[in-house]
Formats: structure tokens, sequence, C-alpha cells
């Protein structure tokens, strides 16, 4: 244990590497994830045929058959940029999140009462202007901490990143313990820096979810329900 | 470099052991994360602080920790144990286990909804407790659970391709030894990327039918 | 609640807009041939192979009160959607002040655009009220004129607030709408529905979610609109005193066509038709 702590500013530079990836695959992954979600449930019987084959395209193979091909494969094809491995690493990790994610959008928004798209048509709003002022503010309630399940596991994901030389936390943990021999010691900590990372992540989104504006404006209905109450219960006494 | 027919023939065979690999693995895997997850279920429906806690510590685990690091671990530390275990077993168990972890939750869902609706049912009969779960409870849960399990057993065989790290030969391990060993990495990454996409086909065609009955 | 000369100082506001919008109506192109505010010429609604209208025919004059009554499942409420263009008829036309919600010159379709210019002439209230619930009453009321008439944010909360003392929730402005009784949630949609200025308004059962009491309030508000507005308005109740109160005219649904018009006075006390009368006996049992 003592020999792998020593090895501290490389895990430290390694773990920041996973943090950085991870950071950019998640919100990467967003814009992604609510236009396919939005997509998926398109009037246009085309359109929705076609989000569906893209979605599961993307993740039929499993992110790191997608890995290798975008790192090994895609530059031999004519006209193909070479990518360097980090780059190429949150790419086919954020667009693999995105495919999840349109799944958890679509929910999101098939969850919005469909009153609610009828009043935005009533009063003459847009189809963008509805989805952007009315719809997703109330699906975010839903899809947000789906998110943040997904947050979670993509953090997850980042591990396979090192098989084309993105040197992450766990590319350092295999070249400590070439160093060290001390196998145990180096996946128990490579194991806690994970874990913690992930726990991290889901405190994050759980605080995001106190911003939102469903959220809040119940909260604030809940707060002045107990305040009335209690004024009941004191003019009561 | 262009694409070489002559080439995608003679890697067949290869990937073809990939396949019947992968095909191996995911079922064994599935056995146990369907199996092992019913008996968590049941275990945690039976003994609700015990049970409950263990289980909730096991998800907790896996939810947290990508099972690649769970494989390494036990590939590495199992042989300075001095237990030697092939590479497949470890695979499957591993991937087993933690897919269990996942399983029991969806089972225990399912339970949940059909001990509030049975409840009287089964006290009324006088049924005994074995009798009760072996032939009420467990078909409905198996029943009610299909189409979420189904999802899990597909995120498994997913998940198989990782299973190369340590080297099993799976598809993903042999299109990786093909590449290394002519130079040659389009022709056997786009076959083994097309095959897992086709391997997929038959999971969504029933996905798509149990949701066809649901709705 | 608000005292009467309140009231009247917001109703004659309010009968003021609506004769401006109706000004801006009077220079339509079709400004010279008797103009209905709406009409649905041979209109027919499937859903499959269950039709639910059969070549509907209803006109409605700028500023009638038109009302709605038949058995459930009779098809009046897909009459409202239709004209809210919440749905496309199967055959048949609908005009809002003479131009079709379907078709421009040349019988195609309309373009976007062109759509949401002639159904912002329609308003619609909901039985569910369907308010957003996460905005406050006020920015529920603001959302429509700012984004869809672009009007300054000033403004649109300036004749917000004129709504919201018409409906006498004024003090709940930034309330949000799950902290409301139902009544009240219905008054807030009446006014996010005016906030507006429609020349058609379309109420589909709009107390049919409330206790009794709370019903009475919402129709005291539609009462005041319309006493004292020019909106035109078709209305679907189960209510039928309000029906006779309000309306200038009863149209009598069965199966997806009308049975049975005229005037309120004739219609409950000298039906003409069997099944009017079979329906008004069941009704008014209750
Ligand atoms: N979206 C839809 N899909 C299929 N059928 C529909 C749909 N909307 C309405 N219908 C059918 O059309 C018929 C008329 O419905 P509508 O809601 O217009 O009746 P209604 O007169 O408003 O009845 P109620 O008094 O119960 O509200 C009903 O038989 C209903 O089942
Ligand atoms: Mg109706």
């Amino acid at each position: 244990m003592r020999a792998v702590l020593e090895y501290w500013s490389v895990l430290a530079h390694g773990l920041w590497v996973t943090v950085w990836v991870s950071f950019c695959i998640i919100v990467g992954s967003i814009p992604g994830a609510v236009i396919l979600g939005a997509l998926r449930l398109s009037e246009n019987r085309a359109v929705r045929l076609t989000s569906t084959i893209i979605i599961e395209s993307i993740r039929a193979p499993s992110a790191l058959v997608l890995l290798y091909w975008v790192a090994y494969a895609l530059p031999l094809v004519p006209g193909m940029p070479r990518l360097s491995p980090i780059t190429a690493a949150i790419v086919v990790l954020a667009l693999d999140g995105a495919a999840y994610g349109a799944e958890i959008v679509r929910a999101g928004i098939e969850a919005v009462h469909r009153g609610q798209f009828d009043a935005c048509h009533a009063l003459g709003l847009s189809k963008i202007q509805g989805f952007s002022r009315v719809i997703l503010p109330q699906a975010l309630s839903q899809i947000v901490p789906g998110f943040g399940g997904l947050a979670r596991s993509m953090i997850k994901w980042t591990a396979i990143v090192s098989f084309i030389g993105v040197q992450d936390v766990m590319y350092v943990a295999n070249y400590i313990r070439g160093q060290t021999f001390d196998t145990v010691a180096v996946f128990c900590v490579l194991a806690a820096l994970y874990w913690l990372l992930t726990i991290l992540c889901g405190v994050m989104f759980r605080g995001l979810e106190q911003l939102l504006p469903l959220n809040r404006a119940l909260r604030s209905s809940r707060v002045e329900l107990n305040l009335t109450s209690n004024l009941v219960s004191e003019s009561v006494q | 470099m262009t694409w070489d027919w002559a080439f995608v023939i003679k890697i067949l065979p290869a990937l073809g052991i990939g396949v019947w690999y992968t095909v191996v693995v995911t079922a064994a895997a599935s056995v146990i994360a369907l199996g092992l997850g019913l008996a968590l279920a049941i275990m945690e429906s039976v003994s609700k602080t015990y049970g409950r806690a263990f289980v909730l510590f096991w998800l907790e685990l896996f939810r947290g920790v990508p099972s690649l690091v769970l494989l390494y671990f036990c590939f590495y530390v199992l042989p300075q144990l001095g237990v030697t275990v092939p590479a497949i077993p470890i695979g499957i168990v591993v991937l087993g286990v933690v897919y269990a972890a996942y399983c029991s939750e969806v089972y225990r869902g399912s339970l949940i909804t059909i001990q509030g609706e049975l409840r009287d049912a089964c006290v009324a009969l006088h049924l005994r407790s074995y009798t009760k779960w072996r032939r009420i409870l467990v078909p409905l849960m198996a029943q009610r659970a299909a189409p979420a399990l189904l999802n899990y057993v597909l995120s498994l065989f997913r998940e198989t391709a990782v299973l190369f790290a340590i080297g099993v030969p799976v598809l993903m391990g042999e299109a990786n030894d093909i590449g290394y060993e002519h130079f040659r990495y389009l022709e056997p990454y786009t076959l083994a990327g097309a095959i897992y996409l086709a391997m997929n086909l038959p999971f969504l065609y029933v996905l798509s039918r149990f949701k066809d009955k649901h709705a | 609640m608000l005292s009467a000369t309140n009231f009247s100082q917001q109703l004659q506001f309010e009968s003021n807009a609506v004769d401006d919008s109706m000004d801006e109506g009077g220079a339509a192109p079709h400004a010279k041939k008797m103009m209905w505010s709406i009409e649905f010429e041979k209109v027919s609604k499937s859903f499959g192979s269950h039709q639910v209208l059969v070549d509907l025919d209803l006109q409605v004059r700028p500023g009638e009160k038109v009302t709605l009554i038949g058995p459930s499942g009779s098809g009046k409420t897909t009459v409202l959607r239709l004209a809210m263009t919440l749905a496309k008829p199967t055959r048949g036309d609908i005009r809002i002040f003479g131009e079709s919600i379907l078709f421009d010159a040349d019988k195609k379709g309309l373009s976007a655009a062109q759509e949401s210019r002639i159904r912002r002439r329609c308003g619609m209230v909901f039985q569910q009220y369907n308010l957003f619930p996460h905005l406050t009453v006020l920015q529920n009321l603001i959302l429509a004129p700012t984004t869809v008439l672009r009007q300054s944010k000033a403004q649109a909360v300036e004749s917000a607030m004129v709504y919201l003392r018409m409906v006498g929730l004024q003090d709940k402005a930034r309330s949000y709408p799950a902290q409301l009784s139902g009544g009240q949630q219905q008054r807030i949609a009446i006014a996010r529905a005016l906030v507006m200025k429609p020349e058609i308004l379309l109420l589909d059962e709009i107390t049919s979610a409330l206790d009794p009491e709370l019903a009475g309030e919402v129709l005291d508000v539609v009462r005041r609109v319309a006493h004292e507005s020019r909106v035109s308005l078709l209305i679907v109740t189960h209510e039928m005193r309000f029906a006779r109160e309000v309306s200038d005219r009863i149209a009598v649904f069965d199966r997806g066509s009308i049975i049975e018009q005229g005037v309120p006075e004739k219609i409950f006390t000298q039906p003409e038709n069997e099944r009017t009368r079979t329906f008004l006996q069941s009704v008014l049992d209750h």
C-alpha cells in the first residue's frame, strides 16, 4: 500500500484525465440526447424511424467496439480523420451517451401531460416555443434524475479509454501495478476512486434537481401549504 | 488501404470462433445473473434487514465500480492467492455477479407489486411458504420482469466485449488479434462491429414484441 | 372578491379590447359578405373506422354565444378540438372569419405561419385547466403575449394584471398553480386565454372537474365575459341552467351531428326532436 501511495502524483494525473473525459462526455452527450429524444417523438414516421435506427446502431456494437473502430479502422477509410486517442474516446462515449440519453429524454417528454401540448397550441405557441418554454422545463424533472444515473454509468464507461492509450486512472493503475506488483492495493485504490467519483456525480445531479423549475414550483407550494397548516394549528391553539 | 474481400473470407472462421465464445459467455453469465438475481430478491424479501443491507451494499459497489476493474482484480489477484482459474470462467462469473445485482432490483420491483395484489389470496388459501414461492410468486415474478430482465441480458451481451482485456476470445478479442497479427485493422473491426450489430437484432425484435403486447 | 364598480370598469376594457380586434377583422379580405366568426362546412371526422362527426354544418356569428349539449361521446369535444386545430377533419372545411384553417386559396395546406396567424384568433379553455405547473400565475399569463405577440414584458404584465383583476385573483400573481384551488386555477386559465384577445373563445366542460361551489365562481366569470364582451363563445357544458342563461343559441348533438338547434327557451321548453327530449329529461332529472 505504501509503495502504491508513492505514486500519488501519477495517480492524481490519471484521475484528472478520467474526470476531464467524464465531464466532456456527460456534457457532450446532452445536445445529442435532447435532439434524438425529441425526434423519436416526431409526428413524421420516417423521422421517428430514422432516429430509432441511429440510436440502436450506436448502442448495438457497445462503446468498446465503436471506440476501436474509430481509433484504428476509421483513419484507414479514405478522407477520414485520424483522431487523437482522447478525442476519439470523447466522441465515441459522448455519442453512446447521447443514444442512451435519448431514451431518457423521450420518456421524460412522454410523461408530460398531453394537455400541456394542447394548451401550448391553443395559446398560439409554435412547436419550438412550446417545446423549449413549456414541455422541456417540465420534462427535466424526470430527465435529470435519469440522466444522473446515466452519468454515473458514463464515468464507469471511461475505464475502456485506456485500451487506446488515453492515460486515465485505469491506465495509470496498470502502470503502477507493473512497477509495484501490489495488485490488491492498486485495484482497491482504483475501485475506491471510481466509486467516489460516481457518488460525487450523483450528489451533483441531486443538487441540480433542486434547481429545476417544476421542482421549485412544487417545493414552494409545499412550503406554503405547510405554512397555512401551521397557521391553522396555531389559531386552533 | 482499401477493403480486401479475400482477407475478409480468410478471417471469417476466426471471427466465427469469436461469435461462438461470445454466445457461450453471454448465455452462461445470463444464467448466473438471472438465477442469482432471483435468489437475492427472495433472500431480501425473506430477511428485510440483513438481506436488504447485503443486496444494497452489493448494488452500490457495482453501481460505482467499472466491471473492468473487477475483472482485472479477479484475474490478477486470484493467482497471487495460489488459485489459478482460466480467464473464461472469471469473465463469466464477474459479469454474472454484477448483473445479478441489477436483476435482483428488477425482481424486487415486480415482487412488490405481486405481493400487494395477492397477499390476501395467499393468506386465505393457507399456502405453505414454499408452495407460495414455488408455484405462485416466482413464476409471476419471472413473467412480469421478463422485458426488463431481457434488457439487462442485452446490456450484458454488449459488455462481453470487455472480456478481451483478460484474454477471453470473444468476438472483440478475435478481431483485435487478427488486426494485430496482419496489421490490417479496417476489415476485422468493421466486421466485428457489423456482427455485433446483427447479434442485437433478435434481442431488439423480442423486446419490441414485449412492448407491442404491453401497449 | 371585487366590488361591482370594479367589475364594470374591467369589462369595459375587455369589450374595448374585443372591439379593437373586431376592427382588424373587418379589414380582412372577405369583409363584404356576411361573415361568420367560425363556420363548419360539411365536416366529418373519423378515428380509424369510428366516425365521430358526420357532415357537420355549424355557423357562429361574431359575438354570438353558442352552447353545444348532448350525450357523452356525441362529438362535442371533437368539434372544439377541430376549431382549435388540435385535430384535423377527415373531410370538409372550417373557416375562421372567412379564412379556411385547412387550405389556402389554391386548396393547398397552410404554412405554419399562416396557420398560426389564423388560429391566434381562437382561444380555448380546457376541462383540466392545463395551466403550466412550472410557471407562476403571472408567468402563465405573459408567456404567450411575450413569445407569440412579441409584447414587451412590461406591457404583457400590465394587461395580465387587468385580466387577473377581472377574474378576482390579482393577489395570486406570484403563486404557482399547485397552490390554488381548482376553481381558482380554472379562472386563471380563462384569464390566460383572454390575454391573447381572442375573437372566439372555446370552453370545453370547464366546470366538470370542479365541486359545485367552485364551479359557481368559474361560471360567474364566464357570465361576465358573455354579457359584457363581444367575443364569440362556443361552449360545451353539462350545466343546463348556465347554458340557458348565457347562450344565444343551443345546439343539441347526437351521434356526430346536430339534431336540433334554437334559442334556449325553445330548446328547453318545446324541444321538437324526440331524442332531445329524452336527453334533456335524463340530465334535468339529476
Ligand atoms: N383521439 C381519439 N382517438 C380515438 N377516438 C377518439 C379520440 N377522441 C375522441 N374519440 C372518440 O370520439 C367520440 C366522441 O368524442 P368526444 O370527446 O368528442 O365526445 P364528447 O361529446 O365530448 O363526450 P363527453 O361529453 O364525454 O366529453 C367518442 O366515442 C370517443 O371515443
Ligand atoms: Mg368532451
